[in-house]
């Protein structure tokens, strides 16, 4: 009996694309496609240059914020935490290259912190994360003015060359996003406690019966994902060489957008990384397409605000439901045009 | 008419058939019910009793059949129509609102019509009075015990005075004293000619109460007789009724001169007390009973899930709740929630509980996890496309093939299997019934509970009767047949255990002061009162610091800021009540000052200020409507809507004003910050409308739904509130609000600008939340929402006058909300660990 359904169970691929990745990545080739007609100037090394490190940053926070809506939690502390960690890089070395290490560190360090204190408060105190995250923001944005003290600073020349340049003709900071991508990859699939992660994420009722320590495990979302804003922040201040205080107010809309975009649920579930990467560059892509079209900053939000829109509605629509109900709507359609086109013919 | 035998009948099924995704639940059925009489309907778990009674009460329309009510035929009913034809029923699983107070519960759930005349705590307490509840009307349900619940539940259906009552095992959770109680309640209907239909177990049960008993079994109805014309066994061979269909691997028995590898002393827990069983090697325990006497409780404590007090002990060694929690392998019951999940691959579902197995340097090998989890899915001969193929793909038994593969990879030092057969087809039985029984011959000591006694009788060696949490017999090989079980059962006449905190929460009536001051932090009312506090000490701080904090100007300035947050936070609190968040308020109050800006400058003569206002309102009234229909209709969260939202207004702001323009006229300006001696009008209008709110949400109909559907949305569908139409409003008032706001805003800012307002957003919301509003939904308060608006602006202004810098502006707001949030949670806290002990 075995024997024949061992012949029956096939091992599968070793590879599969989710429904989220295949979505965003048709979208974004089109979006390329699209742009190389209508507005060529959108995809000119020149603008595509300067779009680049910025989806790649956004790409950062992005992977970031998924780890915390994957557990079913959302992290409103994205603008202080990314703006600190921008600040301390810039503001501490005082344009000091031998000092930039240093500093880099301290905002990583700073950044665990930050995540621990967030993960207590939403893990443990079992707070609800809107309000800790909401609390938390403040008070980063409390250090960043005592860094600042409301002052931008020139950021150092080596940061900007680390961040800013580029090796073999791409940007670094295209090997910063795939670094960052390929280790949230790393841990999710290849060990023991990322595993666990992707399983509570999944289903938190589940892991609790197998005996799973839910409450670390949820903590330790806004742990790694502080980390990464902090490598944002740090990014944001060698591409821009004078960082203010606000830097990271700009990421927290897009940085759930990208998120949602990329299929990840915000009612928590497994998280796609790869996706969300994709729908960072498809965001800031889209962006560019509509500045090269040269209609206004209105149009542009319009257009962010439709293609979240549609992107939540792929996944929350039943369309097998709206499907049939089109079918029996156009046949209905089709008999009236049978009619109307009778007498021309 | 004809009336003559058929006078009496007040409501006849006809033919009903019901299925479920092609799954017959019930197959032509036909009943008739008569007034003065009490119809029992018997039946094990399955056998489509609920799914009858919820056809019965417009719950579930038929898929074929109709109904007959006082002589009109209906196809089906509905919730609401079953009520106006004076259909009552009293769920299995109380339809109650926890957050919401007992009497609130009541006034929610019945028409006005029943409070009318006298006041409607007279009315609450005549009706607890009736089924001898002695509660407070003022106690939040949420502090109720199960069976306090179901008395307030068999209260609810009671108050109309229907002319059919259904009542879903209403004895389950209920002391004897309650039992009594409710058999003489009973009776009293029965006597004012109400037709009762009244499903059970216990045959004792219905031998006291029942005129006519009617069995059903898979779906069919199988006898309706009276009562008097059929004996105990009859009534047993009917609800039993089939043959021993499957074959089961053979038994084990009890090895003489070997010690037994799994025994369990005295163990007790939350849902059953005192339950001893032991297991030699090689034998399958099985636990019996009808569902929710205890036995999911007592394995959760056997996986080390659940406290227990006693001892376990596996193969001589006692384990703590630590040392089995997850080591002890668990299939739940329910699969779907708890036993897979369902989006993950078979082979990540397989391989949970084993990872640490999987290791090759630190990492996870793909190839060995593959590898043995295909050999282990292979010798359970499991059907499924691929190992990675979602679990979801599965069938029942292929799901609990998985399950059991997990268990199995694990290394268990016992399995536990909770319904392990429930919705598997006779096939994948026998496959799982031989892998236990492997299992267990292997050494791992295996305990099955089940509510089909067939399947304890042919796989397990000694069976534990389990009733009301209490083992009522022990079957051993040989006397373990289904018939005995199920006797056991049905017979029992045990008592509810009577809970340590029963008795504390008994004396509601005269509580201690320090028990008074407990409640009462816990109460809606407690944030705002603590806020007070707060307020007065910050005042304190500043007053010897400064002559002119208490200032008209001072006052003034800061309460016009205070109003506008005010509004707009009282929208927000409004849509949290439900359990959604609105993140749109702060970009709708931006964008209605630009369309302001349009209307209310120095040339506009006063009809454009009213269009302007007009204008807004159905701007606002408009974005309510978008939110809601997106989290309604479109399934959106909420989250997920109004960000789409927030991000779109801003874009129709930019439309409307690229740069900032349109200067606000002088004279609005003027008469909207005109006061009342240091007091701005504005003011006085945001604290009415939060006093309002806060009537409207205690004292009206809209009020307790709101909260009803923030509570328990399932729960509020079943008493009949239009869950749809409550939500989608709460949007629209949110959004309304946020307009009253927007004006004020207008005119602090004095500009039409695109870029101002989305900061209102957040403000608001901690401004809901310094209130003590919840954002899980159900409770809160407008009074706690206006004062937390107060706090936060005056803890700003604080700044100024102790000579702050900014960071202490960010520092101080931080610590508001995290410190309030902490010590609201931690209120709540304390109060569930009251509940558990």
């Amino acid at each position: 009996m075995a024997e024949r359904s061992a012949a029956t169970l096939s091992k599968g691929p070793r590879f599969q694309v989710s429904k989220g990745l295949l979505t965003v990545l048709v979208s974004t080739v089109a979006l390329f496609i699209l742009c190389a007609i209508v507005a060529p100037t959108s995809v000119a090394p020149g603008p595509l240059g300067s779009m680049i490190p910025f989806a790649a940053i956004l790409a950062i926070v992005g992977l970031g914020q998924m780890l915390v809506i994957q557990q079913a939690g959302i992290d409103l502390s994205v603008p202080g935490s990314v703006s600190l960690a921008a600040v301390i890089v810039s503001a501490l070395p005082e344009i000091e290259d031998s000092r930039l290490l240093p500093s880099v560190i301290i905002a990583l360090v700073a950044a665990v912190a930050i995540g621990l204190f967030n993960g207590f408060l939403v893990g443990f105190l079992k707070l609800n994360p809107i309000i800790a995250t909401l609390g938390t923001n403040s008070l980063l944005f409390g250090f960043v003015m005592l860094i600042t003290q409301g002052i931008p600073r020139m950021t150092t020349q080596l940061l900007l060359k680390i961040v800013g340049g580029s090796t073999i003709g791409i940007p670094n900071s295209v090997f910063f996003a795939a670094a960052v991508l390929l280790g949230v990859i790393f841990i999710l699939r290849k060990t023991v406690a990322g595993r666990r992660f992707e399983s509570i994420g999944a289903s938190a009722p589940v892991a609790m019966v197998s005996g799973l320590r839910i409450k670390t495990h949820q903590a330790m979302a806004y742990v790694w994902a502080q980390v990464l804003y902090s490598i944002a922040g740090i990014m944001i201040a060698g591409v821009i060489s004078e960082p203010n205080g606000s830097m990271g107010s700009a990421y927290l809309l897009p940085s759930v957008a990208v998120v949602v975009l990329g299929g990840t649920s915000l009612l928590g579930g497994r998280g796609l990384p790869t996706a969300t990467v994709i729908a960072a560059v498809f965001l800031s892509q889209l962006d560019q397409f509509v500045l090269a079209l040269g209609v206004n900053f209105a149009i542009r939000t319009l257009v962010q605000a439709a293609a979240l829109a549609i992107g939540v509605a792929i996944y929350t629509v039943d369309w097998s439901r709206v499907r049939s109900l089109l079918q029996k709507f156009l046949s209905t359609a089709r008999r009236g045009e049978h009619q109307t086109s009778l007498p021309t013919a | 008419m004809a009336q003559n035998k058929s006078d009496n009948v007040v409501m006849e099924l006809r033919g009903i058939s019901k299925n479920y995704s092609g799954v017959p639940a019930l197959t032509d059925v036909s009943l008739q019910i008569k007034a003065g009489e009490v119809h029992a309907l018997l039946g094990e778990n399955g056998a489509g009793k609920s799914t009858l009674m919820n056809v019965a009460s417009g719950t579930v329309a038929p898929s074929k059949g109709d109904l007959l009510v006082h002589g009109e035929r209906y196809d089906a009913l509905t919730p609401a129509l079953a009520n106006k034809l004076g259909i009552a029923i009293v769920h299995q699983h109380p339809a109650v609102l926890n957050d919401l107070t007992v009497l609130e519960n009541l006034q929610v759930a019945l028409p006005n019509s029943v409070f009318r005349g006298r006041g409607p705590e007279s009315v609450g307490a005549e009706l607890l009075e009736r089924v001898g509840l002695k509660i407070s009307l003022n106690l939040r349900v949420e502090d109720l015990t199960i069976a306090q619940k179901h008395l307030l539940e068999i209260a609810k259906a009671l108050a109309t005075s229907p002319k059919i009552l259904v009542l879903d095992e209403p004895t389950a959770a209920l002391g004897q004293d309650s039992v009594e109680i409710l058999f003489n309640l009973i009776a009293n209907e029965i006597a004012k000619k109400t037709a009762v239909i009244y499903i059970t177990h216990r045959l004792a049960e219905v031998r006291q109460l029942a005129d006519i008993v009617t069995v059903l079994r898979d779906g069919l109805l199988r006898i309706t007789s009276p009562i008097k014309k059929i004996t105990d066994s009859e009534l047993l061979a009917q609800i039993v009724g089939r043959e021993l269909k499957s074959t089961f691997p053979p038994k084990r028995p009890e090895p003489s001169g070997v010690k037994p590898d799994l025994v369990v002393k005295n163990l007790s827990g939350n849902g059953f007390t005192d339950i001893s069983i032991q297991a030699y090697p090689g034998q399958i325990i099985g636990i019996a009973g009808v569902i929710g006497n205890g036995q999911s409780q007592f394995l959760k404590a056997l996986s080390g899930q659940a406290e227990s007090s006693g001892s376990i002990e596996i193969n001589g060694e006692i384990k703590s709740t630590r040392q089995l929690n997850g080591k002890a392998a668990l299939m739940p019951a329910d699969r779907q929630r708890e036993g897979v999940m369902m989006r993950m691959s078979v082979r990540e579902n397989s391989a949970l509980s084993s990872l640490k197995k999987f290791k090759l340097f630190g990492l996870l090998s793909r190839r060995k996890e593959v590898d043995q989890v295909h050999e282990t899915l292979s010798s359970l001969s499991i059907k499924a496309p691929s190992l990675e193929a979602p679990v979801s793909a599965l069938s029942g038994g292929n799901q609990q093939k998985v399950v059991l593969a997990r268990a199995l990879l694990s290394d268990p030092v016992m399995v536990l299997a909770d319904e392990p057969t429930q919705g598997v087809d006779v096939g994948a039985r026998l496959e799982l019934y031989d892998i236990l029984r492997k299992a267990s011959a292997d050494g791992i000591p295996v305990v099955v509970a089940s509510s089909d006694a067939k399947e304890l009788e042919g796989l397990c060696d000694t069976v534990y009767v389990l009733s009301r949490g209490q083992v009522v017999k022990t079957l051993h090989d040989g006397e373990n047949r289904e018939e005995a079980m199920i006797e056991a059962a049905v017979t029992s006449t045990t008592k509810v255990i009577r809970m340590e905190r029963q008795d504390r929460e008994q004396k509601l009536g005269n509580e201690t002061a320090a028990e008074k001051f407990r409640r009462f932090m816990r109460g809606d009312y407690a944030p705002p009162v603590m806020l007070a506090v707060v307020m007065l000490a910050v005042a304190a701080i500043i007053l010897p610091r400064s002559s002119t904090y208490l200032g008209d100007f001072n006052i003034k300035s800061m309460l016009l800021l205070v109003s506008a947050l005010a509004f707009v936070a009282i929208g927000q609190t409004t849509v949290m009540m439900t359990g959604g968040i609105d993140l749109s308020t702060g970009p709708l109050a931006g964008f209605l000052v630009v369309i302001a800006s349009f209307y209310f400058t120095d040339e506009s003569p006063l009809t454009a200020v009213l269009m302007g206002l007009v204008t807004m309102a159905l701007v606002a009234a408009l974005v309510g409507l978008i939110n809601s229909s997106l989290i309604r209709y479109v399934k959106f969260t909420a989250i997920a809507a109004t960000l789409t939202t927030y991000i779109a207004i801003g874009g129709f702001a930019f439309i409307l004003r690229p740069e900032p323009g349109g200067l606000v006229s002088r004279a609005i300006a003027d008469a909207l910050k005109s006061t009342l001696g240091p007091i701005p009008y504005v003011f006085i209008a945001a604290a009415i409308a939060a006093v309002g709110m806060e009537y409207l949400l205690r004292k009206s109909r809209w009020g307790w739904s709101l909260r009803a559907v923030g509570s328990n949305e399932e729960s509020a569908r079943q008493i009949g509130i239009n869950v749809n139409r409550s939500i989608i409003g709460a949007y629209v008032v949110s959004s309304l609000f946020v307009f009253l706001g927007s004006i004020l805003l207008t005119v602090q800012l004095g500009i039409g600008d695109a870029t101002q307002g989305v900061t209102y957003t957040l403000t608001g919301i901690t401004a809901v939340v310094l209130g003590g509003t919840s954002l899980m939904g159900g409770r809160g308060t407008y009074i706690g929402t206006l004062m937390g608006s107060i706090l936060l602006i005056q803890v700003l202004n604080a700044t100024v006058f102790l000579d702050l810098d900014q960071k202490w502006q960010y520092w101080l707001q931080a610590g508001l909300i995290l410190i309030a949030a902490i010590v609201y949670s931690v209120a709540r806290t304390r109060k569930t660990r009251l509940n558990k002990a």
